[in-house]
């Protein structure tokens, strides 16, 4: 079985994360407020999107379950 | 003595080989013979230089509500496809309890753009189980139907409201695999699932808060009956089609299925992206994983006019709001506020230059009459505005039945288009017919597919682009006993002029129910479509048989 080309890293949320949650754990040797805005600006298809309502278990969290979370960068272009 | 031979045609099995010319035998609906057939039959057609190939299947169409009032799904036959996959994007109509009628109405009005007021009139609701409902469609079915169930409804069944707020516990998992065998066992060809719709509040669908433990938990029901999982991803983004890649590759190792996902497209504004997914899609065949990307052969055109919401103002929140959610008499109110079209305007600049290009499609008043066809740019010199004023102002003298064209939106560069169309890892597919009825035509693809691509660009062979809507889309879908004109397999046959066979233009109908409009393509150049043995469709005419049947694959 081939090897994979390295691609950009990814996590699968767990099922209460929010960005200082994702934060704490994938980005763990920053300060949690810059790795909050890290992880925002590479995750625009997320950050971008409104939270839950209110009254939701979710309220005003973006995240899903089912969501795809970069925990890097784009690479730079070739 | 046969029921039906078709003589003389140019053969073209879909396998790839090579046509040739010869007989099609058909008897109780099956291929009884092929090549040159001394028999007689009760039926006869003359296929002297047309081709004959096995029916088209189309894997990627929303015709699941159309099929409750036209078992035709016209005009797919037309277009020569005797099979269709509805039930894609998460979003099928079945199972359903009475109570969520009205939310999945509102997510395929939402999703799919289907009319409200056609579920309204045209739909009886006598369904609750999948069963049911197939139950339910076969009556007068004249093309063949392999139903996918849709993981929102099954969520909507199992865990009501609370699909839409949160993942679900082990008991709900469990609920949603007994459920989903159920739909398996009464005749679904696979799941499908979403990743990006939302639904009419604008909302994610229930799909979307599905954790890996659901999803897993679902693909293990799906490698019990051997069937297949189709996804719409986040289509926009490269790197983020790459991971789901990646998630569908896994999936299908670890469960030994076929997985697809919808659509890919050739974006003109990141030439690389296309090149960077099919690159990973090379990487997981080679792992053993089965991960088909689903092209469409045409470009992206848009139709709009204000009465309706359409998705190619999502991006315009102050636009998008009031079409979504406001009356006809609210957006009229909109555009006549000062202030508030003031707004609107600058907003709809971060999207220039599109609205100079946009067409004028049809109006009312024989006063614009002279201007249809004009592009908003043209429109908007005459009248010394500018061209968001411009459409903003010819649908106020409309009363927003001014209806616009966006072409060739992307999707246009037909050397990639071709490459990608000829790749033996490309599913040709997503035509999303039946869907967006408001927006654009999803009929014609395959007539695109042979006018465009065999024909002008050359870029596969006739041979090879029967392979890829017949016996390769059976094949990947785990169809059996379709998509190669061969003894004993389903005697669906389409014949059409080689030389011929297109779409037609794109025109404006009305009829869907509820005095509901839809833009369609007819067909050119298809001659005859025989489904389950019988003729259905012949010299532009549909015929009264109803052989369709349902395909619930391997």
């Amino acid at each position: 079985m081939s090897d994979l080309t390295p691609r950009r890293k990814t996590i699968y949320p767990l099922a209460d994360d929010t960005w200082e949650t994702i934060a704490a754990r994938e980005l763990s040797d920053l300060d949690t407020a810059d790795a909050c805005g890290m992880l925002q600006s590479w995750n625009l298809h997320v950050f971008m999107r409104p939270g839950a309502p209110e009254g939701s278990p979710r309220a005003g969290n973006p995240i899903l379950p089912s969501d795809l979370i970069f925990i890097e960068p784009p690479a730079a272009p070739q | 003595m046969l029921d039906l031979i078709i003589r003389n045609g140019t053969i073209v099995d879909g396998t790839g080989m090579p046509g040739y010319i010869g007989d099609i035998g058909i008897n109780d609906g099956r291929i009884v013979s092929t090549g040159s057939i001394a028999d007689s039959a009760a039926e006869e057609i003359d296929a002297t230089g047309l081709t004959v190939a096995p029916g088209f299947i189309d894997p990627h169409t929303h015709f699941d509500a159309q099929l409750l009032w036209d078992g035709k799904a016209k005009p797919a036959i037309e277009h020569g496809i005797t099979t269709i996959v509805p039930g894609n994007c998460s979003l099928s109509l079945a199972p359903l309890k009475a109570e969520h009628r009205m939310k999945l109405v509102g997510m395929f009005n939402q999703i799919e753009e289907m009319p409200i007021k056609a579920f309204e009139e045209g739909v009886e609701w006598n369904w609750e189980t999948f069963d049911e409902f197939i139950t339910r469609i076969k009556k007068g079915l004249t093309i063949n139907v392999a139903p996918l169930v849709g993981h929102s409804v099954l969520r909507l069944w199992v865990m009501g409201d609370a699909s839409m707020e949160r993942t679900a516990n082990e008991e709900e998992i469990k609920a949603m695999q007994a459920l989903l065998t159920e739909c398996l066992e009464a005749g679904a060809i696979g799941l499908s699932t979403s990743f990006v719709d939302m639904d009419e509040t604008l909302q994610p669908v229930p799909s979307r808060y599905a954790d890996q433990r659901e999803l897993h938990a679902l693909c293990e029901v799906l490698s019990e009956h051997n069937k297949i999982l189709q996804i719409v991803h986040e289509f926009y983004d490269a790197d983020l089609t790459v991971a789901r890649i990646d998630q569908l590759a896994e999936i299908s190792l670890k469960y030994k299925i076929t997985t697809t996902f919808s659509p890919l497209f050739v974006n003109a504004t990141d030439d690389d992206s296309v090149s960077k997914v099919m690159a990973r899609v090379d990487e997981q065949f080679q792992r053993g994983a089965r991960v088909w990307p689903q092209v469409q052969t045409r470009p992206i055109d848009i139709s709009f006019c204000f009465e309706v919401p359409s998705l190619l103002f999502i991006r315009l929140p102050s636009w998008y709001q009031v079409m979504r959610f406001g009356t006809h008499d609210d957006i009229v109110a909109a555009f006549r506020n000062e202030e508030q079209r003031k707004q609107m305007v600058a907003e709809a600049e971060t999207m220039s230059p599109l609205w100079d290009m946009l067409v004028l499609r049809q109006v009312d008043s024989e006063a614009n009459q002279a201007l249809v066809g004009k592009t908003l740019a043209e429109i908007a010199a005459m009248r010394n505005t500018t061209a968001i004023e411009t459409m903003i102002d010819l649908s106020l003298e409309e009363d927003l039945q001014a209806h616009f064209l966006a072409a060739n939106m992307g999707h246009t560069d037909d050397a990639v288009v071709g490459d990608l169309l000829a790749n033996p890892r490309v599913h040709l597919g997503a035509s999303d017919g039946g869907a967006h009825i408001l927006s654009f035509s999803t009929y014609g693809d395959t007539g695109y597919l042979f006018s465009q691509f065999v024909r002008n660009c050359k870029a596969l062979t006739i041979e090879q682009a029967v392979k890829k809507i017949t016996l390769d889309t059976a094949n990947i879908w785990g169809m059996k006993d379709r998509g190669v004109l061969k003894e004993g397999y389903a005697a669906d046959v389409t014949i059409f002029n080689a030389q011929q066979i297109d779409r037609g233009d794109e025109y404006y109908t009305d009829d869907v129910p509820g005095d509901g409009h839809r833009y369609v393509r007819d067909a050119i150049g298809v001659d005859t479509v025989v489904i389950g043995g019988a003729v259905a469709y012949q010299d532009g005419e549909y015929t009264d048989s109803a052989r369709g049947s349902i395909v619930s694959g391997s």
